[in-house]
Formats: structure tokens, C-alpha cells, sequence
């Protein structure tokens, strides 16, 4: 789930849809802002005017009673929440719509109509000594307030559905994207591991970029699929042709050897073109092999295979050749390894390719270990051994049919054993790695699919 | 014995025949698996050879037809380099055996003597004996002219199988499909140092060989 949200939040179409609704918020916020406090800042300066000019009527009046029957009568017309007028005239008495009270919370103007005793808001005042008295005119604020409000609902009633509106769109756009990209990973992924018949088949309503580089890979598949079977046709035909000559070659040399006395350097050669033809119907019959394997066994052979077990049997049909030439060869099996669907005969072969790897390419006295254990969920093999090890460089070469290193060249084989454990390894979806044993190598196979709890 | 052989190769085909006659067998060739059909429906073989890939009906096919009908002679497939589907399809389909080719005469000759002799003899007993040697397979001990001989269990596996088959070839395959359920060639002659193990225990005290080696073929136990 988490992981979802990641790979969601990392798509391309919501991270355009976040960006903008990041960069339009910003833009309304300055503007809006900015209106605010120039619209503000008039309303501010008109009320100071007014305030002013205001003071300047009643600077006219001649004596301190016309002043105060002039606020008297304004008064009478004011409503106090908008415009307070107050003046304490030199009789000690009070004229206006409100007067300054004082509390221990500082000044407030109180009404003297019955209903509102006491305003609240910001006013802006202006206070003069008039005739012996004190005059003073509030404006109030409110509506300066009131623009606030306004501004800020403008601000949340515009931001709010456009936010939502755009991310919801980019989550939208941002899924179906990831299932368009999803559904051309997909194609990639059985083109590389080898179904050559996967396309990703463009859907009309996909964008043209999309639909775009859909096409060209499907194009690259169909060249692809129509290359590798011209070259498996050829390898086909040609491993055709030559079987039934080998196997005739090998039919003639067994019958001389059984039929005619041969004596002495014609005996030699004679067994000697037995051990060649031996040779090549093994070197022949690995590569068909290989190529069988790659081009799909079917998996529907793959029944539940006891690995433990079958390290049992590698151990044991090779621990005299390996006591023979001078090789430790062990087993260390954990208990309790699930058993992993696959091929028994196929995952035996590749047990048998690593255990022979070990004891032919490391001199005599090598420790050799095959153990299997529980990684994870997932089932790890590893066949290790104390020799000469293989130089990093090389250990992807080492996996490709018919090489082998310059030092290996006196010693029987024909560098196509681990070519087979790698495509046994992949038909069983296994990870294949070489490291280094320090000193020595590791074969390590991990094992992803396991089926249920095995018998130890 | 009468072996039927069915194979569209003419070299190997005369090869096999040819092989199995101077062994004293009567053999039928016939190159196409219609022919074939028609000559094992006749049921008097005891051992049917039988390439895959045949004209007209292949290998796979003709089994299947003759077990279907009932025919239970003994069938081992012959089947050429490098199919890995070969071994498994071939023995659901009704095989009783399987052979690559190309192979050394002496392995189909001891195949085909496995096959005829199914189940192996002495399947009952208790008690093999060849020689001065006998195996108690119930106190699972061996004594050879009265002498004790200690062996690991997969040395007593691997005389008991030659026991049971005795006066029989075992070659190298035989005995690790058999022993070890391995249906490819390991390439180190592991066989070979595994008998040569028991043969240190078996043989070498004592005067005469009891394990042969069968030049170009593998092992027998003489009966
Ligand atoms: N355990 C090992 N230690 C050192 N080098 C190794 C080891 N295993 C393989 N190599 C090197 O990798 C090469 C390729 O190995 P691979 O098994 O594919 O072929 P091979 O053993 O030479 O012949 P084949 O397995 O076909 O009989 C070997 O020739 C050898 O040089
Ligand atoms: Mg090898």
C-alpha cells in the first residue's frame, strides 16, 4: 500500500498535476494579497480623510454649544457601529452617539442608545480639544474587516475546488498512466526473459508518446522473433543434418571395435576416434539441450523437488572421486527447507555441473560445500569451494556456451556446464550469481517460489 | 530371444540387428511404424525396439496403440540427441526404457536383456548368493568364504543390485539410473570409483574377481 502511494506519487502525470496546482495556488495567493492590502490601505486613507474633513466642520462651530448641539444632531443620525461622535463639553456634560468608557482593559466605546452598550471592531479616532472640551470621531473599521472576510472566501471558495479538481485529475491520469506503463513493462519483461511472442498492442486511447515508443517496441519484437527463429531454423536444420551422421560415425566405429582384431597403433587410433566421436555427441547433445531448455520447457512438467534431497544424492555419487583426488567434498543441509517447484532431473544435472566444476577446476586438498538453507522466504543453493576461484571479470563470460578460461584449457570439458546451470537456473526463475569464496567460488542459486514446508 | 527392432535409419537399424543376431537373437527389422504396428500386433516378440520418430506413425503413437490394445511386450525407445522431453513422454506413453543416440551396442544388448528378464529374479529371496559371497538382505551383512565384509550402504545398494542381476551386464547408466535415479552422464567416471570401492572389499582379499568388468558394456556378477 505504501509502496503504491510511492510509485504513485512518483508518476509522472501527478507530479505535473501537484507542480501546478502548487504554482497556482502561489500566483492567487500573491495577487489576491496584494489587492487586499492596496484596496485596504485606500479604504484606510478614505477614512482618515473623512475623519479629517469631518473635524473641520465642527472646528467651525462659533461656541461650545453650538459644537455640541451640532454632534447632538449628527448623532441622533449616526449609527455608533459606523461612526462614533463624542464630545465632553466644558459643562462636564456628554454629547454624542457613544462615549469612551475606560475598564481595566483600556477604552471602549459605549453606546448610549439602549440596545448595544458597549461596540466592538477596530475604529480609527481622532481626538481634539475643542472650546474648553474634547471632541472626538470614530469611523469604524468593520469594513475593512468585512473586505478581509471577503478576500479570504474569494481566496478559499477559488483554491479549495481547484486543488481538489487537479489532484484528483492527476491521481486519475497518474493511475491510468502507471497501468499503460505497467502493461509496457509487462511486454518488456517477457521479451527479456525470452517469450519473444509478447506485444504490447497499443491501445487507441492511449496518449501518442505512449502509443509512440508501444509501436516501435512492438516492431522491435516482431524483428526480433522473426531474427531468432530464422537462426533457430538454421540451427535446427543444421543440428539435423549432423545428427544422423554422427550417430552413423559412432554406429561404424562401434562396429569395427567389436568386429575387427585391430592390434597395436591402429587400436589406438581406434579408440581414440571413439573417445572424439564421444565428444561430440556429448558437446552436441548439450548444446541441443541448452537450446531446448531456452526455448521453453514446458513448465507444466514442474512437480514439488526436495533440493535437500537431491544434494543427498550429488554428495554421494561423488564423494569417492572427490576423496580420489584428494577433494573434501561436503554437504550442509538445513533442516526444514521447503521444496521449490521444478524439473528433479534438470536440477539434478546443475547440481552435478557445479559439484564437477568444483572438483576439476581446483587443485587437489580444495574444500568443496554444497549447502542449502532458507534465505528469506525464498531457498538458497550454493556450491563453494576453496580453489583458484573465477577473476570478477570474467564471471559473466564464463556463463556463455563454449568458453572457458585460458587456464582451464588442459583439463577435459567443453565450458558448456555452466551455460546449462544458467538456463536451468532461469527456467526455475532462479537468481544466478558468482562470488567470490574468498578464496574460491560461489555459485549461489536463490530460489524465489518454495512449495509449502518441506521435509528436512 | 525375438526382438522386434523398428527404426527408419538403415545403419543403425542393420547395426542393431546385426549386433543382436551374433548374439544369438532372432530379429525382425522394419523400417516405418506401420510396418511396425502391423508386425508387433502379431504379439510374439519379447522385446520391441522402437525409434521415436518414425514415418507414418511415430514411436509415441505405436505404444500407446499396442498398450492400449493390451500388448504388454517389453518397449525401449530409442530416441536421438538432445530432446529433453524424450525420456519423460516416451516412458508415460508406455516405454518400458529409453536409449540415446548414439549408444555403444553393449548398452542396448544389456537393456535389452534387462528388459526381456522383468522383474528381476530372486525378487523373494533373502539370500544372494554368487560365488563364496552371500548377502543377507534381512541382517543386511556380507560374508564372502566365511569372511565378514563391512560395507557403507550405498556399496550394499550397488552389490545388491549386481547380485539380483546376475550373469547380467549393468553398464555405467544402467547402474546410475538404478542406484542414484541419474538419467544424464555425469562426465568423471564416478561409477568407476564407486566400484572400485567395493571392489577393494569384495574382490581384493580374496583370489578371484567376483565383479567383471565387461569391456565397452560395464559390470557383471558372474551367475
Ligand atoms: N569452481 C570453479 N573454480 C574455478 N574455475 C571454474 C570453476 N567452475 C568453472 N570454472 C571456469 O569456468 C569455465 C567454464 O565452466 P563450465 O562448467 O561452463 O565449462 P567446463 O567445466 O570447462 O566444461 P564442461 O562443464 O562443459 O565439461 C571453466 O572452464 C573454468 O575455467
Ligand atoms: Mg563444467
Amino acid at each position: 500500500m505504501k509502496a503504491r502511494l510511492t510509485s504513485l506519487l512518483r508518476s509522472m502525470p501527478l507530479r505535473l498535476a501537484l507542480a501546478l496546482v502548487l504554482l497556482f495556488t502561489l500566483v492567487s495567493l500573491i495577487s489576491l494579497t496584494a489587492t487586499y492590502l492596496v484596496t485596504a490601505r485606500s479604504f484606510d486613507q478614505a477614512l482618515r480623510n473623512d475623519l479629517t474633513q469631518r473635524m473641520a466642520g465642527f472646528r467651525a462651530a462659533p461656541n461650545a454649544l453650538a459644537l455640541a448641539q451640532l454632534v447632538e444632531a449628527e448623532a441622533r443620525e449616526t449609527d455608533p457601529e459606523r461612526m462614533v461622535l463624542s464630545y465632553f463639553a466644558p459643562n462636564l456634560r456628554h454629547y454624542g452617539n457613544a462615549a469612551l468608557a475606560r475598564d481595566s482593559e483600556g477604552y471602549h466605546v459605549v453606546s448610549l442608545s439602549q440596545d448595544s452598550p458597549r461596540l466592538t471592531g477596530q475604529y480609527l479616532a481622532l481626538t481634539a480639544a475643542l472650546h474648553g472640551g474634547q471632541l472626538t470621531i470614530a469611523r469604524s473599521r468593520s469594513e475593512i474587516a468585512a473586505l478581509r472576510r471577503g478576500f479570504l472566501n474569494i481566496l478559499v471558495l477559488s483554491l479549495v475546488p481547484t486543488v481538489l479538481v487537479a489532484l484528483s485529475g492527476g491521481v486519475l491520469l497518474a493511475r491510468r498512466s502507471a497501468r499503460n506503463v505497467q502493461a509496457v513493462a509487462h511486454t518488456l519483461d517477457k521479451l527479456t526473459t525470452g517469450d519473444l511472442k509478447a506485444r504490447v498492442g497499443a491501445v487507441p486511447a492511449w496518449s501518442d508518446d505512449l502509443a509512440e515508443i508501444a509501436g516501435r517496441i512492438d516492431q522491435m519484437a516482431e524483428a526480433q522473433e522473426s531474427s531468432v527463429a530464422a537462426i533457430k531454423q538454421v540451427s535446427s536444420d543444421i543440428a539435423h543434418d549432423l545428427k544422423t551422421p554422427i550417430q552413423r560415425v559412432a554406429v561404424h566405429l562401434d562396429e569395427l571395435s567389436r568386429h575387427a582384431e585391430l592390434t597395436g597403433a591402429a587400436a589406438e587410433d581406434l579408440d581414440r576416434a571413439q573417445a572424439e566421436i564421444d565428444r561430440i555427441v556429448s558437446v552436441f547433445g548439450s548444446l541441443l539441450q541448452i537450446a531446448q531448455i531456452e526455448s521453453g520447457t514446458p513448465r507444466s512438467r514442474f512437480r514439488p523437488v526436495d533440493l535437500g534431497a537431491l544434494v543427498a544424492i550429488c554428495v554421494d555419487l561423488y564423494e569417492p572421486s572427490a576423496a580420489e583426488t584428494g577433494h573434501v567434498l561436503a554437504a550442509d543441509l538445513a533442516p526444514d527447507v521447503p521444496a521449490v517447484p521444478g524439473d528433479r532431473d534438470l536440477l539434478l544435472q546443475l547440481l552435478a555441473n557445479l559439484v564437477e566444476n568444483a572438483l576439476r577446476h581446483t587443485p587437489p586438498g580444495s574444500r568443496i560445500t554444497v549447502a542449502l538453507k532458507l534465505s528469506g522466504p525464498a531457498v538458497r543453493l550454493a556450491v563453494s569451494d576453496s580453489g583458484p576461484g573465477i577473476p570478477e571479470a570474467e564471471r559473466e563470460n564464463v556463463l556463455r556456451r563454449l568458453y572457458r578460461l585460458d587456464r582451464s584449457r588442459g583439463t577435459p570439458g567443453s565450458g558448456l556446464g555452466l551455460s546449462l546451470v544458467s538456463v536451468v537456473a532461469r527456467l526455475h526463475g532462479a537468481e544466478m550469481r558468482l562470488e567470490d569464496n574468498a578464496p574460491g567460488l560461489r555459485v549461489v542459486l536463490t530460489f524465489p517460489d518454495v512449495v509449502g514446508p518441506g521435509s528436512s | 530371444m525375438k526382438i522386434l527392432v523398428i527404426e527408419d535409419d538403415e545403419t543403425t537399424g542393420q547395426f542393431i540387428a546385426r549386433g543382436l543376431r551374433e548374439e544369438g537373437h532372432s530379429v525382425d527389422l522394419v523400417t516405418d511404424g506401420r510396418a511396425g504396428l502391423i508386425e508387433a500386433t502379431g504379439g510374439t516378440h519379447d522385446v520391441m525396439i522402437v525409434d521415436r520418430m518414425l514415418p507414418e506413425i511415430d514411436g509415441l503413437t505405436l505404444i500407446k496403440t499396442l498398450r492400449a490394445a493390451g500388448n504388454r511386450t517389453p518397449a525401449l525407445f530409442l530416441t536421438s540427441l538432445g530432446s529433453v522431453e524424450d525420456r519423460i513422454g516416451g516412458l508415460n506413453a508406455g516405454g518400458d526404457d529409453y536409449l540415446v543416440k548414439p549408444f555403444a551396442f553393449g548398452e542396448l544388448s544389456a537393456r535389452v536383456a534387462a528388459l526381456a528378464r522383468r522383474p528381476p529374479a530372486q525378487e523373494q529371496d533373502t539370500v544372494l548368493k554368487a560365488g563364496g559371497l552371500e548377502m543377507d538382505l534381512i541382517a543386511r551383512k556380507v560374508t564372502r568364504d566365511g569372511v565378514t565384509i563391512d560395507l557403507l550402504p550405498r556399496e550394499f545398494a550397488i552389490l545388491e543390485h549386481l547380485l539380483r542381476r546376475k550373469g547380467r551386464v549393468q553398464t555405467r547408466t544402467m547402474l546410475l539410473e538404478a542406484i542414484w535415479d541419474i538419467s544424464f552422464d555425469p562426465m568423471t567416471n564416478v561409477v568407476e570409483t564407486h566400484i572400485s570401492r567395493l571392489r577393494a572389499k569384495v574382490d581384493k582379499p580374496f583370489d578371484t574377481e567376483l565383479i567383471k568388468t565387461v569391456r565397452g558394456a560395464g559390470y557383471r556378477i558372474d551367475a
